[in-house]
């Protein structure tokens, strides 16, 4: 080490070079390990924070009124009228959804309006104020009005269950908490992706409850139809679909698997000693015919 | 979905190109610092008194270093969980040995024997402008003594 003797203002200093060891200004911390424990972390807060807003969310949403639910969609009601040549159709899926909201005890101011979507995809699905699609592609694949009963009924119990509502209030509660995360940090790439981890939290309904709506859907049909053939049928025609379309369409999307979905399905009607064999009623000749063209 | 995939890549570049230039930088600094150790290089105000009065000449070096994306992302976690942003400690700790060095050789090129009243100042390049990478400069400046 070389040593200097330095005179500042008439003060003798001594100066020396001694080697400086590494890592006073800096913290020795593996950055990997910083970014795991950092993003982790951030993740379980946001994961936690969107579950505590969605249960909040849910419980004010089932407090909002059926009338307000049906002033909301007021306003796009018009472009939800479908064809007239499809007015035979919806006459008749309204019927039968009536039928089942019947036996479901639906409150008198829910009204359940039918939807027929000409379109390939093998789906149905609830939406806001009592409105429910059936698409041409899965109408196509039913081989009975049992069948289609227990989609309906499903359908309906989920309005019964006022889960589409519920859904929303998610949605807008996530998002405008997305958007409060991604305007705070600034808008960076952070910003935008701790915002789409907020979203993926939000599936069209959840596994509970669509579990719930199979149940509700399995007793409306025993008491429609005194058995329960059409579930079975129903759930044959999903398990014969090609795998990618299992996935894809919404009405599967968020559904249980289906093994458990039937499961659980078979286990209820054992429990209450309902008979899945039994003479099922076929679609009318009105359904088949605009099908077959 | 193309976000997150984007990200990752930017994340993965900015580590692997972060970490390779980090520690080539390091090891020209631990270098250079040993062999620039003897010139002596203090804060204080004032030049020690001299008989015969020395040459004086205003030295400086001045380094601008980029922030890699991948840094910057953790510093952007961090800021909102506070704690130290180590990632920009490292980053910033290599730009000031930096701007040192760069003003130390300047010095030695003159015939320097000492540099008194170094500075340091630090400015980022792109303020306030956001959704762009960051850069930082150091500049390091003080007066050096050459004798005759």
């Amino acid at each position: 080490m070389e040593r200097h003797w330095l005179n500042i203002e008439n003060t003798p200093l001594e100066y020396s070079n001694p080697e400086i060891p590494e890592g006073i200004n800096t913290t020795p911390v593996h950055p990997l390990k910083e970014f795991i424990v950092l993003a982790g972390g951030v993740l379980l807060l946001i994961a936690v924070a969107a579950i505590i807003l969605i249960l909040l969310a849910e419980f004010i949403a089932l407090r909002i009124p059926f009338e307000v639910e049906q002033e909301l969609v007021r306003p796009y009601e018009e472009r939800l009228q479908s064809d007239k040549q499809y007015r035979n159709i919806e006459d008749y899926l309204n019927q039968l959804a009536g039928k089942l909201a019947r036996v479901q005890d639906l409150p008198e101011n829910m009204r359940i309006q039918v939807h027929y979507a000409d379109n390939a995809s093998v789906n149905a699905m609830a939406t806001l104020a009592g409105h429910i699609f059936i698409f041409r592609g899965l109408l196509e694949k039913l081989p009975n009005e049992n069948a289609l009963a227990m989609v309906l009924a499903h359908e309906v119990a989920h309005i019964k269950l006022r889960h589409p509502i519920m859904g929303l209030g998610k949605g807008v509660v996530i998002g405008l908490a997305a958007s409060t995360v991604a305007g705070l940090s600034g808008r960076t790439m952070a910003g935008n992706v701790l915002g789409e981890a907020g979203l993926l939290t939000i599936l069209n309904f959840t596994r509970e409850q669509e579990h719930d709506a199979d149940m509700a859907a399995l007793e409306a049909l025993y008491k429609h139809y005194g058995h329960i053939a059409g579930a079975k049928d129903l759930f044959i025609v999903f398990q014969r679909l090609p795998e990618s379309k299992q996935t894809g369409p919404e009405f599967l999307m968020s559904h249980p698997q289906l093994e458990e979905r039937m499961a659980h399905i078979n286990a209820l009607a054992k429990e209450r000693g309902w008979s899945s064999n039994a003479t099922t009623t076929p679609l009318p000749a009105l359904i088949t015919n605009i099908l077959d063209n | 979905m193309n976000d997150l995939i984007t990200l990752l890549i930017l994340l993965a570049l900015g580590y692997v190109f972060g970490q390779i230039a980090e520690k080539r930088h390091y090891k020209s600094i631990i270098k250079r610092e040993r062999i620039l150790r003897k010139l002596p290089v203090i804060a204080a105000k004032f030049p020690p008194a001299y008989r015969i009065p020395p040459n004086s000449f205003l030295v400086m070096g001045s380094v601008v270093i980029s922030v890699d994306y991948f840094k910057r992302f953790i510093a952007s976690l961090r800021n909102i969980i506070g704690g130290r942003v180590t990632s920009y400690e490292l980053l910033i700790d290599r730009a000031r040995r930096e701007a040192i060095l760069r003003m130390k050789e300047q010095a030695q090129q003159l015939g320097g024997t000492m540099v008194f009243n170094v500075k340091l100042e630090t400015a980022s390049i792109s303020k306030g402008r956001k959704q762009t990478i960051g850069s930082v400069e150091v500049l390091a400046y003080g007066t050096a003594l050459v004798k005759h």
